[in-house]
């Protein structure tokens, strides 16, 4: 008997989740939400669904010895697959997008550091070098003829020039100031100012001050955001002095007067 | 000559160095093995940190009710520290030996800066603790009767200790999250190189992290003691032990729900921190790369938050007389508009700003206040109507909660068929996001309260149980430690590609953010590692035995 009753407040709930999971998604296409998110309310809608099936769910059966054990296990595996593949089912950031990105950013940086272990070497070759001239030394003062050689060792390789406003553009690119900025009508949420115009309003200096000291100019209307600090004062370290001075190539062009750009007010 | 040869020979030999061979990790790459190896480690400090604080504030309890079940619980949750203790220190060498042999150079770099933390300080508290620890339980049985309040005093400088060394080893891991901000005009490098040891321990996200962690263990204490009655009940002979481990889940569930409420607020303050330390973190967490990490954890945080109340229904469903317990319908009704008025207050005044604290009030205390007016008293609803209206509502919060901007994976790639559209973008904003946790965290208290009621005036038959609830108190034990696993990765992953943010980076191929579902597979594979060993642990050390406790 009350398994006959549950399965029909099994198929009762069910059919009501599908109802409320159909006006739903109605009501998303005439509102205007993509397919996908009238998808999620559906899911929503059977979410709740399930829920108040087992609200009202007859109370399951003491288990024990093996067949505890077995449960046990049955549910760890479900839960492990549920969380794998609800996870797995929502979009996926593909890493080699952001590798490429990441290997720019980093290759300069690390062909300076080689750069600095190329010094390094060079150093302790000269000393072993000097250690050596006094060895070949002693040995001539002994009557032998022995030769001590030390290689060469060649710096790092000049980076390479190229167009300085495409390099800037790069920069804007790899140092993620869309997240903040809205340019060519896309990126930012409203943390920065809109820069279509910035090359109009601002010198190639002060682009340069306001990227190394974020606190000298405020967008006109960007208050609260100049108060709290929220553009980033990192990049004086982040950057090297090529890259800011492309990056400020690539915002001097910005002359797009179509665009309405917020004035900068010089703050200290 | 021959003289001449042992020189040039010594020479050689001192101008030869043989190099470190390379450490390549099979399969996993170094980089997912230092996180598999640093996350077990977690979890298993985590426990030996949670469980403490859990066992002293029962046994506490039962010092002070004269319950001796309460120090039946206490003795019981510390025996399974005990053993799971080593594993801490194992997994912890593991941890240094991995790390050390993957990435030598940035290892040395970080010890180097914390050398007096990590060669001193830490390793100190550690033998402190383990001192205390083993006092703690050993003198169990012999610091009973008026000795007992010594015993709950030992418990607490446990705690103090466990949690000061928590606070010390957070300093290094908060560091490579915000390293000290550098004041205007110094360099971060120069003010880095420059700067003392306290400078670099109390950076930005130091605090944030350390209450988070706090209240997330003792979240993780109270779900692992309901994991453990949930076994010890499937194991239970008799109706006595049953009734004695089915009031020991209700507690744990409780004692784990009550840290859970805190756990958002103190999961905003540490993410609000670190955007207040570098804006650009804030939209590769919530926009960008992790976007879709949070969305996880929303669903994540909308089932425990599920789970728990579903515990609470069928804790509701064994209590007799619990028809009689009803709640103001004004109650209800708050519930009802919770999202949508605290969304639009936050939208008003986004915290910090105190007016928004005006509106909570009022949503709060207003259905409270007119539940006690005569006349109006009367609109009431019965305790299982308010839990199912609990329920609608907890499946309506997650759902504001887990709406995103768009279902992207990044935002540089959203169109408009994946975009809400504009009328409804303050759905995926933060006041949205704050009124649907919270409205999550108000529900829970109101279902406590109310099953306080129904406990107070009806009688409950413990024991008596619906067996489900068992797989309810292992799914959330289960489902905090993914949880758990997920932020980690996640507080990893904001250091982008850097070991120390904007100031070590990491040179290696692996510096990248990797996808979610490779991420889910290795917290899955941690979990059940985690809950393997800690299954082993309480069935070999705890045994079902005969209770002379009376569970009423």
């Amino acid at each position: 008997m009350a398994n006959q009753s549950f399965t029909k407040s099994v198929l009762k709930k069910t059919i009501i989740g599908i109802i409320i999971g159909g006006i739903l998604v109605v009501a998303a296409q005439q509102t205007h939400f993509p397919p996908i998110f009238q998808i999620m309310f559906f899911i929503y809608a059977m979410l709740g669904s399930l829920v108040f099936i087992l609200l009202d769910a007859p109370p399951m059966k003491r288990l024990e010895g093996v067949k505890a054990l077995g449960a046990l296990l049955v549910f760890y595996v479900l839960l492990s697959g549920l969380y794998i593949a609800g996870a797995s089912i929502l979009p996926q950031f593909d890493p080699a997008d952001e590798a490429g990105k990441i290997e720019k950013i980093l290759k300069i940086r690390k062909a300076r550091s080689e750069q600095g272990k190329a010094d390094e070497l060079i150093a302790r070759a000269k000393v072993l070098d000097e250690r050596a001239k006094a060895i070949t030394a002693q040995l001539s003062s002994l009557g032998a003829g022995a030769q001590v050689e030390v290689a060469s060792t060649s710096g790092a390789k000049a980076p390479a020039s190229g167009d300085i406003i495409a390099k800037g553009k790069e920069q804007w690119e790899l140092q993620e100031c869309y997240n903040c900025h809205k340019l060519f009508g896309s990126g930012g949420k409203k943390r920065g100012p809109v820069l279509d115009n910035i090359g109009s309003l601002m010198t190639p200096e002060a682009l340069r001050e306001k990227i190394l000291n974020p606190k000298s100019w405020m967008a006109e209307g960007f208050d609260k955001q100049y108060e709290k600090g929220k553009m980033p004062d990192k990049y004086r370290d982040l950057m090297f002095e090529e890259e800011i001075n492309a990056l400020v190539a690539f915002l001097s062009t910005l002359k797009d007067t179509s665009v309405e750009t917020p004035k900068p007010i010089k703050m200290n | 000559m021959v003289l001449g040869l042992l020189i040039g020979g010594a020479a050689l030999a001192y101008g030869q160095e043989v190099p470190a061979p390379q450490v390549d990790f099979p399969y996993t790459g170094n980089r997912t093995a230092v996180w598999v190896v640093a996350n077990l480690h977690i979890l298993f400090a985590a426990f030996i940190l949670g469980a403490p604080i859990f066992a002293v504030v029962a046994e506490w309890l039962g010092y002070k009710n004269n319950d001796p079940k309460y120090d039946r619980l206490a003795k019981e949750v510390i025996k399974v520290t005990v053993i799971l203790y080593s594993m801490t220190a194992l997994t912890g060498g593991l941890f240094l030996f991995v790390l050390l042999g993957t990435y030598p150079d940035f290892s040395t770099w970080l010890i180097q800066h914390f050398f007096l933390v990590f060669a001193v300080i830490y390793p100190l508290l550690f033998i402190l603790e383990t001192i205390i620890l083993y006092t703690y339980f050993y003198s169990w049985d012999s610091m009973k009767g008026r000795l007992k309040g010594r015993h709950i005093a030992l418990g607490i400088l446990l705690n103090i200790v466990g949690t000061v060394t928590l606070f010390v080893i957070d300093g290094p891991t908060a560091f490579m999250n915000t390293p000290a901000k550098a004041a205007e005009g110094v360099s971060l490098v120069e003010f880095v190189s420059n700067a003392g040891l306290w400078d670099k321990m109390a950076n930005y996200s130091w605090m944030p992290l350390n209450l988070h962690r706090l209240v997330g263990n003792v979240t993780f204490g109270g779900f692992i003691a309901g994991l453990i009655a949930a076994y010890m009940f499937m194991r239970s002979k008799t109706d006595e032990e049953r009734s004695y481990y089915d009031w020991m889940g209700f507690v744990g569930n409780m004692i784990g729900v009550g840290a859970l409420l805190l756990l958002p607020f103190m999961g905003y303050l540490l993410a609000y921190e670190l955007c207040d330390y570098d804006a650009s973190i804030c939209p590769y967490m919530m926009a960008d790369q992790l976007s879709m990490f949070f969305e996880m954890q929303g669903a994540m945080i909308g089932l425990i938050f599920l789970a728990s109340n579903y515990y609470i229904w069928l804790s509701l469903k064994r209590i007799e007389g619990v028809d009689q317990i009803r709640m103001s319908g004004y109650v209800a009704l708050s519930v009802l508009f919770m999202p949508a008025i605290m969304g639009m207050a936050w939208k008003m005044f986004p915290p910090p700003e105190w007016q928004s604290l005006i509106f909570l009030a009022a949503t709060v205390l207003v259905p409270v206040m007119l539940g006690k007016i005569p006349g109006l008293k009367n609109f009431t609803v019965s305790a299982f109507t308010m839990i199912k209206i609990g329920f609608l509502m907890i499946v309506v919060a997650d759902a504001i909660w887990m709406t995103p901007h768009g279902f992207v994976a990044t935002q540089g790639l959203a169109t408009h068929e994946v975009e809400l559209p504009e009328w409804a973008q303050e759905l995926a904003l933060m006041p949205a996001k704050n009124a649907a946790a919270f409205t999550l965290v108000f529900l829970t208290i109101v279902n406590y309260i109310m099953y306080n009621r129904a406990i107070k005036r009806g009688t409950i038959i413990w024991g008596k149980i619906d067996f489900a609830s068992q797989f309810v108190l292992i799914f959330l034990a289960f489902s905090a430690i993914w949880t758990m696993g997920l932020m980690g990765t996640v507080r990893s992953l904001t250091r982008k590609y850097f070991h120390v943010y904007n100031l070590v980076p990491d040179f290696t191929p692996e510096a990248f953010t990797p996808t979610l579902s490779y991420s889910a597979w290795w917290i899955t594979g941690v979990t059940i590692v985690f809950y393997a060993v800690v299954s082993f642990a309480i069935l070999v050390t705890l045994k079902p035995a005969s209770s002379k406790v009376e569970a009423h």
